[in-house]
């Protein structure tokens, strides 16, 4: 298991090649389903919007599950670059290292 | 040979499924499906062999979903997809309000939020966004009602398909569904300044008898003390004009409207304290009118007759189809009502489910 850091890496300008940037997607409960009954999947993404891509090609249900038909992430789902939320960081434009670990969670809301 | 009354109960927390032997006794619950999750439509298809349930399931984190049952309601899948708006739309599915049935046992229609009109030819597995009205050129200008701009009923009667939206009116159809054209002459509003404008009504409801196709009723949003009698209406020319039958009710505010199964002449209301939106003076009544709205008898026969301040939502109120039809409501304080004999004697089915959504009862 990797080790999070509490950084994400820089914008994806300069990133390293999508080749070797395999990185990891943590899928919450309630969406397994949705991805094969997995935890979490494994992909090359340099950026947050290239692994989401990566999602709408291989699990559309996932995919739609987390974002809308514009491609905006859902208003109650927060995605974290390791320990970092995307939108303290460069939102969809986040870029990805070898071993970063995009986290999917539901947001703290409802009633 | 009908065996069993089944009502769909879709609420803030998920699907309930309440089934009856046609005598109406002993009433069993079994839900939630898609726990958690609102629910705000649902369907009982009864054009196959086998009838097919389907709700949706309006998930505020992960979006929406609409869910199938073949099994009577014993277990719920997903279908393969739910409505979704075209990638370069620029809008996105809010909500679920309404699911029809359609021209052959696999056409389903579905009104969204916001307010548009998709299609599905295979049962729900894949929509087709219906162009006329969801691009019609006064959709830019409808406005969110309290609820959200949702497209909350869908009338069909051959080639007419009657629509209501709130905040937009009622559009009608005449050839299938390819175009559209507001249909609000008689349909008044009490939020702008022009009491009938072309467009922009706030519907609520809008009920019709399929063997008396030109007659239809609308519960719209009345309640306003400068424009009285404009919340409850009558159409009998295919919803070309309207006209108030409002006369005789405690209040023209109310979201559900129901026509007896079995004689179009019978409608029902249940009247709304417009300011609260709850029973008047905390005694819940549904009111029913023999004669098309000419006159309306109170019934509350076994209802509570005071401290009662719920709210009974606009599809939250269906009438089962047997001989004697018995009406149904449940309330945002989650109580699920049954009204015998065409709702003269009520009693409490359920009184602790979660706050309700939608009723819709079939005998199968």
């Amino acid at each position: 298991m990797k080790h999070l850091n509490a950084e994400p890496s820089a914008p994806a300008a300069g990133a390293a090649t999508t080749e070797l940037t395999t990185i990891s997607i943590r899928i919450p409960a309630p969406l397994r389903d949705y991805a094969g009954g997995a935890a979490e999947l494994s992909l090359p993404a340099t950026s947050v919007r290239a692994a989401l891509a990566q999602l709408e090609r291989h699990h559309p249900s996932l995919y739609r599950s987390v974002c809308d038909e514009t491609g905006a992430v859902r208003r109650h789902v927060n995605l974290f670059v390791n320990l970092a939320h995307v939108r303290d960081r460069h939102g969809l434009d986040t870029a990805l290292a070898p071993g970063d670990i995009l986290t999917i969670l539901p947001a703290v809301s409802g009633g | 040979m009908p065996k069993r009354v089944i009502l769909c109960v879709g609420t803030k927390k998920g699907l309930f499924v309440v089934e009856a032997p046609t005598s109406r006794r002993g009433f069993t619950l079994r839900g939630p499906f898609s726990p958690g999750v609102a629910v705000y439509s649902a369907l009982i298809d009864t054009r196959g062999r086998t009838p097919t349930l389907y709700a949706s399931s309006c998930n505020a984190f992960f979006g929406m979903k609409v869910l199938r049952s073949t099994d009577l309601g014993r277990a719920f899948t997903e279908t393969a997809s739910a409505p979704a708006f075209p990638k370069d739309d620029g809008r996105a599915l809010a909500n679920i309000w309404s699911l029809e049935v359609g021209d052959d046992e696999r056409d389903l229609w579905c009104g969204v939020e916001p307010a548009a009109l998709f299609r599905s030819a295979d049962g729900g597995d894949s929509w087709n966004m219906v162009s006329g009205i969801s691009n019609h050129p006064h959709a830019g200008k409808w406005e969110p009602g309290n609820g959200g701009l949702c497209m909350h009923t869908i009338v069909r009667d051959g080639t007419r398909v009657h629509l209501g939206i709130s905040t937009g009116g009622h559009y009608l159809s005449e050839d299938g569904g390819e175009t559209f054209a507001a249909s609000n002459d008689g349909i008044g509003v009490g939020f702008v300044p022009d009491p009938y404008p072309e467009f922009g009504q706030c519907v609520h409801k809008i009920a019709s008898h399929p063997g008396a196709p030109g007659r239809l009723y609308i519960q719209n949003h009345g309640g306003w003390p400068d424009r009285p009698g404009i919340g409850v209406l009558r159409s009998d020319d295919h919803g070309h004009t309207w006209r108030s039958i409002a006369e005789g009710l405690p209040s023209d505010f109310g979201f559900p409207i129901v026509v007896h199964p079995h004689d179009p002449d019978t409608v029902y209301v249940l009247p709304l304290e417009p300011m609260t939106r709850t029973c008047p003076d905390g005694a819940p009544a549904v009111w029913r009118s023999d004669n098309g709205g000419g006159a309306w008898t109170r019934l509350a026969h076994g209802l509570p007759e005071k401290e009662s301040f719920f709210t009974v939502q606009r599809d939250a109120m269906d009438i089962d189809t047997l001989e004697s039809p018995a009406l149904y409501f449940g309330t945002t304080t989650g109580q699920l009502w049954i009204g015998h004999s065409s709702g003269d004697e009520w009693s409490c089915l359920f009184d602790s489910l979660p706050p309700i959504h939608c009723v819709k009862v079939a005998v199968v």
